[in-house]
């Protein structure tokens, strides 16, 4: 049992009267957002606060902008994992120096070093989760026991739920440090390359010319015969170093890729997120009053499961591509809300089963004779036994939206041009499949299976630790039917 | 609208404030009935069918039943998880039926159940202590300390022990695990309990401390318990007063020392003389029922129980047949029964109606068994003759009724009125407690703990 | 698992005797898990003589079930049966026996009947089809012949309109006559021993008189032996002549029915026997045990009943308990009845009574356990 002698002590008073560890954890949480804070404070920028000021009172916008003056300016602070600090970008004199790069490595070495140091700083933080869980179960939780702890343990001992959480957390980092993951950024090489330019080092002049990236592009494009491709791990005529190669347009498609992740994660978790919450709210009332509320939703599901997903979300996207809507987060919104709209009746159909399962369990009964709300009873003593399920159908299911949104952009449909999307990728590369340039379709291609697999790994993990039964005949099980009790 | 604490006495209801021994609780004629779940047509089971009776306050009132006979309806209509479809339960001046908003409320802090199954009544995400302050926390019971230091001094009083507030329900034992639902049931001082087969999932040694247990806190606290049982053994040991239930009626209800002395009803003496005594030298005088209870969705038109009943009265005129053949009589009209109750197939709705022979065209081997080396009386003949001509054609129903018609008797058209039995306010259906026949006690085996 | 090999000689009191049906000895059964080893059935040793009706009692957990699944060699990874086990039915032994071995005592000689009816037969078939399956696998009927034959089955088991019934699914039957229709399917094979586990629990009082009374009147007619399986001490004095008393994993009383109700000798039994509310009629408080059946999960080296005994003393936390012949000068001469406890014989000093347990506990070689006196 933990340390604190007084059970009757909230958790506020277990920190306060053993506040050792739990200071460690802040201290290591601290710094690790001191070393990434104006990353953070970047990402706090870059919301559309300016849609937020204008619709504040007179009086207070004055505030917002000083707020905002201080928010931009902590924006502007160094940090650590950066590409300021660590640049890959440079040219390379005859000598073979290298000019502009971190401490005159090579692009590609300054670039692989970033991309370790941003893994192992994500590898840090999901270290420091694990930690912290570990702290609180010693130190501040009543509890010397609870069901999650076997949770964990059946998780752990899951190779093929941990081989799916590398991917995902792979995937998750890509997407959350996309800016810093690139060689380039999606402004200075997709968006505007004509606002942006390099200095390279030029043969015919002998000497540091300077070019739009615009133009340097139109040099390296990869268009499979010919001679003109740049292909994974080489460098273009401009000294630019491609891990993935280029685009046919010449653009960089590890930049390409890495900001396409988070137009994914986005798509497919906001997605969810609207389809999961849709289903369990549904999944419950259906489980706790039944009869009427129940057939109402069974139709309405039916009759949306009855439409063909694909099509119905192309023809709904195709008209609604000339709206305002289509143009939040680039189609991103709109693709999320299709999704989701029609994607919550296959996790409800998921979530149903359990849900009224657990409806017939006699706790409910019970909280129903002491008089508990209907909307407490539904989450306090229902949603913990679905939520499991929901986890493992949604991470199921993200694979297909990322999948159906990818198919959606190499239709021309769903993201607007020329945010990244891992689908329009694929279809770029379409016609050079067979040709020296096959990594513009392929590399995206066997990325997006990685993640879906993953996804799926994932949710295979989580269905098999919440679920005890798994436990194949271990003690638990046993246990209670050995130790008496059930005649 | 003080806030109930710790040092709350008013129950909110003011019929709940009587003394000990006044009605606590008036039931009349209280009705359950589930609808189908047919979308169209289909009888709804009639799970309680018009029941009657008082408690007591401070008493233990025992509803022992088999299963399907409405007992746990009833128990779960007193406490308004199912709604009654008719009658009253009347507390002081308010009826529990019809109670809503703050006298609900009331009446659901003052109302409490223990489960049957320790498995399933205890939610296994919530530490125990969470489960028992959730009533608390529901009425907004004293401060939070306050609340914490109830759950302790609870389940100590269970026989737990205080460190068990923070353990999970798979961490105990069945009879633990009751232990923490009688807690449960405690926290809001109810002035009531329903007891739902508190023990039927327990081992004997386990049960006899759940039983000690319960009778111990009745006396502590002042309690009053409506006690649901199967297990007859148990009822009489821990109820002071019992009702008989069979099909959602109260067959008989009387002081439980009488009427396991002397059972007055026909059901409620084949009921006794079914329990397996621990007594191997104990002489078996059996009342061994036939058949299985009847549907509650289509209950006998007469007496419940006379379906089974191994005391029925004949019909006038019918008194000298001999015993075998009036008893071949009720097995074919049995047989009938079941056979109506049977579902169809469509292929074989498809059958009969082309003509085609079905499993429900053997009605010939059944009377051929039952009647074939019997001589029948006519006016028995004709009757049997033409209901298995109509259960030939698959009308088991018509046929029914046209044996009921011609050889039912009062038990069969008419449901019993409740007599008083003993001096004691003991009170049983049954047809035989009419002057004009005998009394059921006369006719069966003897039944009960004095012989 | 170091005692397991001596204990084989341990039924001293349970003399093989050659007119047994079924002899059990030794038996243990194990579960292997993750975390430990459960000893489910833990050294039990018992006979069933032809025609006769052995009850096995005692609470959940206390093994009373896998024995009879060790008996019809339904026990599944992670469960095994220890080596030094025993089953001899009708002479033959059955202890590792092939599936396709066993599937002929199945058929031909031992059938069991479970709790739940509704589990035991498959809802998408018939009933008629279920029995007719039994039939042709163990008497080799078929077609009309084994219609015929199931619906006198049926009819045998007291199902009445057993031609119609006999078409109908499982669902269509009430829980009595489902009970009926698997005794039916149990009598299809024709056995000589018929396994009851529990097979009134599920039913109600009137409905388990029903199946009582069936039960004892196919004993009578088909002569066959039972072993009943029940919690329910009602239900023992009724239908065995003869009890065994399990608790964790082991037959701590052993006796002729009467003789064991009348003249229980183990303090559990009589726990148990007390904690009957209608063997106290009258009584304020219920008796009852303190505390819970443990899980037995290493070989015993004390009585695992120690714990909850009002009777127990310092020994009985360090010797193991043997049964002993503890017949009583009231009872019968012969009357064969063990119980597993120190306190017993009762004729010798308590210190001798304990060495006796502990010579015939200790496996050779090893030094008998002090056992808490100058014994030694």
């Amino acid at each position: 049992m933990s340390v604190v002698d007084d059970e009757d002590a909230t958790l506020r008073e277990r920190l306060a009267d053993e506040p050792v560890p739990a200071l460690r954890v802040l201290a290591v949480v601290a710094v690790l957002v001191a070393v990434e804070f104006g990353a953070l404070a970047n990402l706090v920028m870059s919301l559309p606060w300016d849609a937020v000021g204008a619709a504040l009172p007179g009086f207070l916008q004055g505030a917002a902008a000083t707020i905002a003056g201080v928010g931009d300016g902590l924006a502007g602070l160094p940090t650590l994992l950066s590409r300021s600090v660590i640049d890959n970008a440079g040219y390379q004199l005859p000598s073979g120096e290298w000019v502009g790069t971190f401490m005159g490595l090579s692009p590609a070495a300054a670039w692989l070093l970033r991309v370790a140091l941003i893994y192992a700083y994500g590898f840090v933080w999901l270290l420091v989760g694990w930690w912290s869980y570990l702290v609180y179960r010693d130190n501040y939780r009543h509890a010397d026991w609870a069901p999650v702890d076997d949770m964990v343990g059946r998780f752990r001992n899951h190779s093929w739920g941990l081989f799916g959480l590398a991917i995902i957390f792979a995937f998750v980092v890509l997407a959350v440090f996309a800016p810093a993951l690139g060689p380039t950024t999606v402004d200075a090489n997709i968006a505007d390359p004509y606002l942006h330019s390099i200095e390279y080092y030029s043969e015919e002049t002998g000497g540091v010319e300077e070019i739009y990236v615009g133009d340097a592009n139109g040099e390296s494009q990869s268009r499979g015969q010919g001679g003109e491709n740049v292909g994974p791990m080489q460098y273009d005529q401009y000294d630019r170093f491609h891990p993935f190669g280029t685009l046919p347009s010449g653009k960089d498609l590890f930049t390409f890729m890495a900001a396409g992740a988070r137009v994914s994660l986005f798509i497919g978790v906001a997605s969810l997120v609207l389809a999961g919450g849709a289903a369990v709210v549904f999944a419950l009332a259906t489980a706790y009053y039944k009869g009427l509320v129940d057939l109402g939703i069974v139709i309405a599901s039916d009759s949306i499961q009855a439409l063909p997903q694909l099509l119905v979300i192309m023809l709904a996207s195709f008209v609604l591509s000339g709206t305002w809507l289509a143009n939040l987060y680039n189609g991103g919104v709109v693709l999320a809300l299709l999704f989701g709209l029609t994607g919550w009746p296959g996790l409800w159909r998921a979530v149903r089963g359990p849900a009224l399962q657990v409806s017939e369990r006699e706790w409910i009964d019970a909280a129903k004779s002491f008089g508990q709300r209907p909307s407490v009873t539904m989450r306090k003593h229902m949603l913990p036994y679905v939520v499991g399920y929901l986890l493992i159908y949604a991470s199921l299911t993200l694979g297909g939206v990322i999948i159906g949104v990818a198919g959606l952009s190499f239709l021309g449909l769903g993201i607007n041009a020329p945010t990244p999307e891992w689908g329009r990728a694929v279809s770029a590369g379409q016609p050079y499949v067979a040709t020296p340039s096959w990594h513009i379709s392929l590399l995206p291609g066997i990325l997006i299976v990685i993640v879906v697999t993953g996804f799926n790994a994932l949710g295979d993990g989580i269905r098999d630790a919440i679920d005890p039964q798994s436990d194949v005949e271990t003690g638990q099980q046993d246990q209670t039917a050995a130790a008496g009790g059930g005649a | 609208m003080s806030r109930p604490g710790p040092e709350r006495t008013a129950t909110g209801l003011a019929g709940l404030d009587c003394d000990p021994g006044e009605t606590l609780l008036s039931v009349r004629d209280l009705r359950t009935y589930y609808e189908s779940g047919d979308l169209i047509g289909g009888q709804p089971v009639k799970a309680v069918d018009g029941v009657s009776f008082d408690v007591k306050k401070g008493e233990t009132l025992g509803i022992v039943g088999e299963s399907g006979c409405g007992k746990t309806t009833l128990g779960r209509t007193l406490v308004r998880l199912e709604a009654a479809t008719g009658g009253e339960v009347r507390v002081g001046d308010d009826d529990v039926t019809q109670l809503s908003g703050e006298d609900l409320q009331a009446w659901r802090r003052n109302a409490q159940v223990v489960f049957q199954d320790p498995e399933s009544s205890l939610n296994d995400r919530m530490t125990v202590g969470e489960i028992v302050r959730e009533p608390l926390d529901v009425h907004d019971w004293g401060t939070p300390a306050e609340r914490r230091a109830r759950v302790r001094s609870l389940l100590e009083k269970v026989g737990l022990q205080e460190e068990h507030y923070y353990r999970y329900p798979h961490q105990f034992s069945g009879g633990q695990r009751q232990r923490v639902g009688i807690a449960r049931a405690l926290a809001l001082e109810p002035e009531f309990v329903v007891l739902d087969e508190p023990v039927s999932a327990l081992d004997v040694s386990v049960q006899a401390q759940i039983l000690n247990l319960l009778m111990d806190l009745q006396e502590e606290l002042g309690l009053t318990y409506l006690f649901i049982a199967h297990d007859l053994s148990v009822v009489e040991h821990i109820c002071d007063r019992v009702a008989v239930m069979y099909l959602g009626n109260v067959m008989e209800l009387g002081p439980t020392e009488e009427l396991f002395e002397d059972p007055a009803n026909p059901y409620t003496r084949a009921l006794l003389s079914a329990v397996p005594e621990p007594d191997p030298t104990a002489e078996i005088d059996r009342m061994t029922l036939r058949g299985t209870p009847p549907s509650p969705r289509d209950p006998p038109q007469g007496c419940p129980f006379s379906t089974r009943c191994p005391v029925k009265i004949r019909p006038e005129g019918f008194e000298d047949v001999d015993d075998e053949t009036w008893e071949a009589i009720e097995v074919f009209r049995e047989t009938l029964r079941a056979r109506s109750r049977a579902e169809r197939s469509l292929s074989e709705q498809a059958r009969e109606f082309l003509g085609f022979e079905t499993r429900f065209a053997t009605v010939d081997e059944v009377v051929e068994e039952l009647f074939a080396d019997r001589e029948l009386p006519g006016s028995i003949r004709e009757p049997v003759d033409r209901a298995t001509d109509l259960a030939r054609d698959g009308d088991e129903a018509p046929a029914l009724d046209h044996l009921r018609e011609e050889l039912g008797s009062v038990c069969d058209h008419e449901p019993p009125a409740a007599h008083g039995v003993d001096a004691t306010a003991r009170e049983s259906r049954c047809h035989r407690h009419d002057d004009e026949y005998e009394e059921p006690a006369a006719v069966g085996p003897s039944v009960g703990d004095a012989e | 698992m170091v005692a397991d090999s001596s204990r084989s000689d341990a039924g001293t009191a349970a003399e093989p005797a050659d007119d047994r049906l079924l002899e059990v000895e030794n038996l243990q059964t194990v579960f292997h898990t993750e975390r430990e080893t459960i000893r489910a059935v833990d050294g039990i040793s018992f006979g069933i003589a032809e025609g006769e009706t052995l009850g096995l009692v005692g609470e959940s957990g206390s093994g009373k079930s896998v024995t009879a699944r060790s008996i019809m060699g339904l026990v599944d990874s992670p469960g095994e049966l220890l080596p030094d086990s025993s089953i001899r039915f009708d002479g033959r032994e059955l202890t590792g026996l092939s599936e396709t071995q066993y599937e002929s005592v199945r058929g031909g000689g031992v059938a069991m009947v479970f709790q739940d009816p509704l589990s035991t037969l498959n809802p998408v078939y018939t009933v008629g089809n279920q029995i007719e399956e039994a039939l042709s696998l163990h008497r080799g009927l078929s077609g009309l012949e084994a219609t015929e034959k199931a619906i006198e089955l049926l009819e045998d088991v007291g199902i009445p309109d057993a031609a119609r019934r006999v078409s109908e699914y499982p669902h269509e039957f009430s829980g009595g006559m489902r009970q009926r229709a698997v005794i039916a399917m149990a009598l299809a094979c024709d056995p000589d021993l018929l396994i009851c586990d529990e097979p009134t629990t599920a039913l109600d009082v009137t409905i388990q008189a029903q199946i009582l009374e069936l039960l004892a009147d196919l004993q009578e007619e088909h002569g066959l032996s039972i072993l009943f399986i029940t919690h329910d001490m009602g239900v023992i004095a009724e239908v065995c002549d003869r009890v065994a008393v399990m608790y964790a994993g082991e037959v701590v009383e052993q006796a002729p029915v009467v003789e064991l109700f009348e003249n229980p000798r183990h303090p559990y039994t009589r726990g148990l026997l007390r904690s009957i509310p209608s063997t106290q009629r009258g009584a304020d408080r219920l008796e009852t045990i303190e505390g819970e059946v443990p899980t037995p999960n290493a070989p015993a080296t004390d009585c695992r009943f120690a714990p909850r005994c009002p009777e127990a003393f310092d020994a009985c936390r360090e010797v193991h308990p043997e049964p002993v012949p503890v017949a009583t000068e009231t009872a019968d001469a012969d009357a064969d009845h063990t119980a597993a406890c120190l306190l017993y014989p009762e004729d010798e000093t308590r210190e001798q009574a304990v060495d006796r347990h502990a010579i015939e506990d200790a496996p050779p070689g090893a030094g008998a356990v002090d056992s808490g006196g100058e014994s030694r």
